[in-house]
């Protein structure tokens, strides 16, 4: 008790130095005073009596001095030594403060922002209560295995009688027409993504609205009330975060919603691997905001809808999928006609819902996959090179070390320095590991996919990460500063000069076991980090170095979708064409056409076409792409015209069928023939005839996955679409001639939102996007891999050069030249550099054939990246061993010998 | 590099120590008192100079002998006192026993 009250007072003296000091200072006043009182009742007179006292004390400061010592200044003054000792020896190796800040910084910094990212694809949370208790339910195919979505009937009989959820919602989504009026009298429309959800969907979730309130029992009837809830990120950018939103009207396909609430702050809805919803309305609305999909509010054995529910008290996903498939039972029994063979699948729905029947994004989960091999790659190399900086010192600082110990400073004493010291050279690197939060936003766009609705990951910083790293790796350069203390205490004062001249093998002074098994590892690692990064920026890319087929300069794109406003086809065709002559009579315009899907859209189409005779089909059919287009759509799209003519007018509904096809459909339907004028079938050999009129160049339409350019382009107006990209050719600015193209078409259906608005070149840029955020993440790896490795490297060869300076100094006394000393030098970190590749090179290709599944028409030993990636990395090699080596080259052999 | 300090006290130190705690075994006291019940108790014979006291009780505070707490003398004026821990009176104990075997075993040479 009592020592730990001494423990207290001591530490209060430390910490509060001032109060310690106050404290003196009374207590040496009262005695004084004390003293003078008791000498002048004595009979001293007062003028001697002061004097007296202070003899009688003895030298104020002296015993001032010595309590401070005792207090534990003493610790304070070790310290602040400490510290400078540090401080100079910093400034002495820079270069060793530079390298360990630069892989600290870097590491610490990539590893919160990539981890971030594909923490918040694979493992976060949805952020309502209790996510853990949520889980999906998916009926099944008890034949087959299949999972998939309900019908909703058999929902409302699993909601209201199954028993196995304590509550449970169901949601379908779907892009639709979105129009805010704003105060000014005009509109601003976009095509958003909806989320049609049943009315208790929120509060099976357990959500709180952030504003207003969620649906409710009310909202259930079928044909409901148009209500709408925001997401706070539409609520903040579609209504400048109106606190008054709730009561707001808006236009969905056309039809009023009033808005309810606003979601909560982070609350995407439940797709895992979708699109952000902006809106949600209840189910009951659905027939105006999927007006193309009728009867969803029927039907059984199968349907439209995504099913989550929240688990009893108690029950676990396996007991609650027994009570679900019980049931299921007993509706196949009731509705035998459609229900047969229809069983379920609970699964857990903590991090979102996601049908595991549809592949998700391979993207995707490549670049999470990816993200944490790198992620742990990463930390590997950064605990490697911060070991391989630090034992570099060992064998310097092994003298220094045995001579403070033989002088008598204790072991500890010399433990705290190395400490002291090891943290302050952490510091700035963790200072640079969190300005990499700055990072973070702007290169969210560079890991997110582009598509047409905003899918995002959230904030894609992990502090749990950087805080993991930047612990891990103080922790790395703490431990191996230790080191040379424990060495030192192991071994007494054997490192004297015995060795002073410092030649030959055996001195122990060049790079040790350890350290070059190190850098070895450390350079394999990162050159299977940069084969992987370069298979994935390979397979990516390799289609993409051809030409695009068309010219997308100069040419704006912008699209509608009149199916979701109820336009029929009559309608729609006819405002396809007052569009058109209304674009093409606009100032600068050269020429306007539809097409869907448009070159670099997110979406594409399919047509399947029988010839007589097709070599190498079962069937005589064969699928190719497919393309609906406006007329006069060849020069509006900067296609290259090979034979035949484009479309015209004239070819309407009424005529018979025609088509435009590609070099490459041309040649495999009908390979070395002209194609102008002959005969396919749609779909089988009994489906319409269609004859083609044109035929021209190949074009690329997409960045990922297209392995065939066959192209069908069909004619708006014989096959319907309703929903369609509006391309210009232009002499006007873009700018201008959006503004113009939205006047037309707001003159023509004022709630019709156009979306999608930008330069063809843009929707080009786009469509690389999505693998580029795998390629961004491959190759930030991959490179901060080999950096972090060449610091390395670099590290040992200059520690070395430094530790040989005297042997270097005799050899240049015996004759040596510079180069042979260059050469001498070189090759030990060259030797490291090139075994470490070597193995590296064997791992890749391991790892490569693992990747095989993903990679695109790319071979896992893919040669480019087999000679691009060694090259790259011995020039890093020689450069990193160059530089040292070379200020050895220019040692003077006099100064080198008297170096130590 | 100032080598390490010693664990030893040196004899005067200790015997401050010794004489501290006797003093403060009687009552608790504030530093002038325990000075002037030092000399008192050896009849004016031992001339301690008065200030070492201080870095003395500062070290028998830390090291959990004694405590120390503001409070008012007689004649009200405020002065740090200094009060036996149990832990103080153990050492207190432990040293007599030593002293009185030093003395005794000093008092043998140098008189034999």
């Amino acid at each position: 008790m009592s020592l730990l009250k001494g423990l207290a007072a001591r530490t209060r003296a430390i910490f509060r130095p001032s109060d310690a000091e106050a404290r003196l200072e009374e207590e040496f006043r009262f005695h004084l005073e004390s003293e003078i009182d008791h000498l002048i009742r004595e009979g001293v007179p007062a003028a001697d009596a002061r004097r007296q006292a202070l003899v009688a004390f003895g030298a104020v400061e002296g015993h001032r001095e010595s309590m401070r010592d005792e207090r534990g200044a003493r610790w304070f003054d070790d310290l602040r030594v400490d510290v400078r000792y540090a401080l100079r020896a910093m400034r002495r190796h820079p270069g060793f403060v530079v390298a360990v800040t630069l892989t600290m910084g870097l590491g610490i910094g990539v590893n919160g922002i990539i981890f971030g990212f594909v923490n918040s694809i694979l493992f976060r949370p949805v952020p309502v209560q209790q996510p853990e208790e949520l889980a999906a339910l998916f009926t099944r195919d008890t034949r087959t295995g299949n999972t998939g979505v309900f019908g909703y009937d058999d929902f409302i009989d699993f909601r209201d009688r199954s028993g196995a959820f304590a509550g449970v919602a169901a949601m379908t989504g779907g892009p639709v027409n979105l129009v805010v009026p704003q105060s000014a009298g005009n509109a601003v429309g976009d095509l958003v993504w909806a989320e049609i959800v049943t009315e208790d969907f929120f509060s099976v979730l357990g959500a709180r609205p952030a504003i207003g309130r969620f649906f409710t029992a009310a909202d259930a009837p079928q044909g409901g009330n148009p209500f709408v809830v925001l997401s706070y990120d539409a609520w903040q950018r579609r209504f400048q975060a109106d606190p008054n939103v709730a009561g707001r009207v808006l236009r969905i396909n056309g039809s009023e919603f009033v808005v309810t609430g606003v979601a909560p702050r982070g609350f995407k809805g439940m797709r895992r691997l979708g699109f952000w919803p902006e809106v949600w309305v209840p189910i009951g609305m659905q027939p105006i905001v999927q007006p193309g999909s009728p009867g969803l509010l029927h039907g059984r054995g199968g349907g439209a809808l995504y099913v989550v529910g929240r688990l009893r008290p108690g029950f676990d996903v396996e007991r609650t999928e027994a009570v679900a498939a019980d049931f299921a039972r007993q509706l196949e029994a009731a509705y035998p006609a459609s229900n047969a063979n229809v069983g379920v699948s609970v699964l857990p729905a903590k991090v979102g819902l996601e049908n595991p029947a549809i592949i998700k994004p391979q993207i995707l989960m490549l670049s999470s996959a990816l993200g944490i091999f790198g992620s742990l790659a990463v930390l590997l190399i950064i605990c490697a090179n911060l070991a391989v900086l630090q034992l570099g010192r060992t064998a310097s600082r092994a003298r220094e070390i045995a001579i403070r110990l033989s002088l008598g400073c204790s072991k500890g004493r010399l433990t705290r320095q190395l400490l002291v010291e090891s943290l302050l050279v952490s510091a700035p690197g963790v200072g640079l590991g969190m300005a990499a939060m700055n990072l973070a936003s702007p290169l969210e766009p560079y890991l997110t996919p582009k598509l047409p609705f905003p899918v995002g990951f959230g904030p894609t910083l992990d502090l749990r990460v950087m805080f993991f790293t930047g612990a891990i790796s103080i922790a790395a350069v703490v431990f191996f500063s230790l080191i040379p203390a424990v060495r030192a205490g192991r071994s007494r004062l054997v490192p004297s000069s015995a060795n002073g001249l410092g030649l030959g093998r055996s001195d122990g002074k060049r790079p040790s076991r350890t350290r070059k098994l190190l850098v070895v590892s450390q350079f394999a690692l990162s050159v299977i980090l940069l084969i992987a990064a370069s298979l994935f920026v390979r397979s990516m890319t390799m289609a993409d170095t051809v030409n695009l087929g068309f010219e997308p300069r100069n040419r704006v794109v912008l699209s509608v979708n009149v199916g979701l406003q109820g336009y029929d086809q009559t309608r729609g065709l006819q405002f396809y064409d007052d569009v058109l002559r209304r674009v093409r009579l606009l100032p600068g315009v050269l020429a306007a056409s539809f097409a869907y899907p448009a070159p670099f859209d997110t979406n594409d189409r399919g047509v399947r076409l029988y010839v007589d005779g097709l070599a190498n089909s079962r069937d005589g059919t064969i699928a190719a792409q497919a393309t609906f287009v406006g007329d006069e759509f060849i020069p509006a799209l900067g296609l290259r015209l090979q034979a035949g003519r484009d479309f015209t007018p004239r070819d309407g509904a009424a005529e018979s069928l025609v088509m435009i096809v590609s070099d490459s459909l041309a040649n495999r339907l009908w390979p070395g023939k002209s194609a102008i004028g002959l005969r396919a079938h749609y779909g089988s050999v009994s489906g319409p005839e269609v004859t083609v009129v044109g035929v021209v160049a190949d074009a690329k339409f997409a960045a990922v996955g297209e392995v065939t350019p066959r192209r069908a382009y069909l004619p708006l107006k014989q096959r319907y679409r309703d929903w369609e990209t509006l391309v210009v050719h232009t002499r006007d600015t873009p700018a201008r001639t959006l503004a113009n193209v939205r006047e037309v078409i707001a003159a023509l259906d004022p709630s019709l939102p156009p979306f999608g608005a930008m330069t063809m070149e843009q929707a080009v840029a786009n469509g690389f996007a999505a693998s580029r955020s795998g390629v961004a993440i491959a190759s930030f790896f991959g490179l901060l891999a080999l950096l972090i490795a060449s610091i390395g490297l670099y590290a040992v060869v200059a520690r070395s050069v430094v530790e040989r300076t005297r042997e270097m100094g005799v050899r240049i006394a015996l004759g040596l030249t510079p180069r042979g000393v260059l050469a001498h030098l070189m090759r030990d970190g060259a030797r490291l550099g090139l075994i470490g590749l070597a193995f590296g090179l064997a791992g890749g290709l391991a790892l490569g054939r693992t990747m095989t599944g993903v990679l695109l028409g790319l071979s896992p030993a893919d040669p480019i990246t087999f000679i691009v990636v060694p090259s790259a990395l011995t020039i890093v090699i020689l450069v990193a061993t160059v530089v040292p080596a070379r200020r050895a080259a220019r040692l003077d052999a006099v100064a080198a010998l008297r170096s130590e | 590099m100032p080598g390490h300090r010693t664990a030893e006290p040196d004899p005067l130190r200790g015997s401050i120590d010794l004489l501290i705690l006797k003093a403060l075994s009687l009552e608790a006291m504030h530093g002038w008192g325990i000075g002037a019940r030092i000399q008192q108790m050896s009849r004016g014979r031992l001339d301690v100079n008065q200030g070492s006291l201080y870095p003395a009780l500062q070290r028998l505070e830390h090291r959990g002998d004694i405590e120390s707490a503001w409070r008012t003398t007689e004649n009200n004026r405020r002065a740090r006192f200094y009060t036996i821990t149990a832990r103080g009176r153990r050492e207190l104990g432990e040293e007599l026993e030593k002293w009185k075997r030093f003395s005794k075993t000093i008092s043998l040479i140098v008189e034999g």
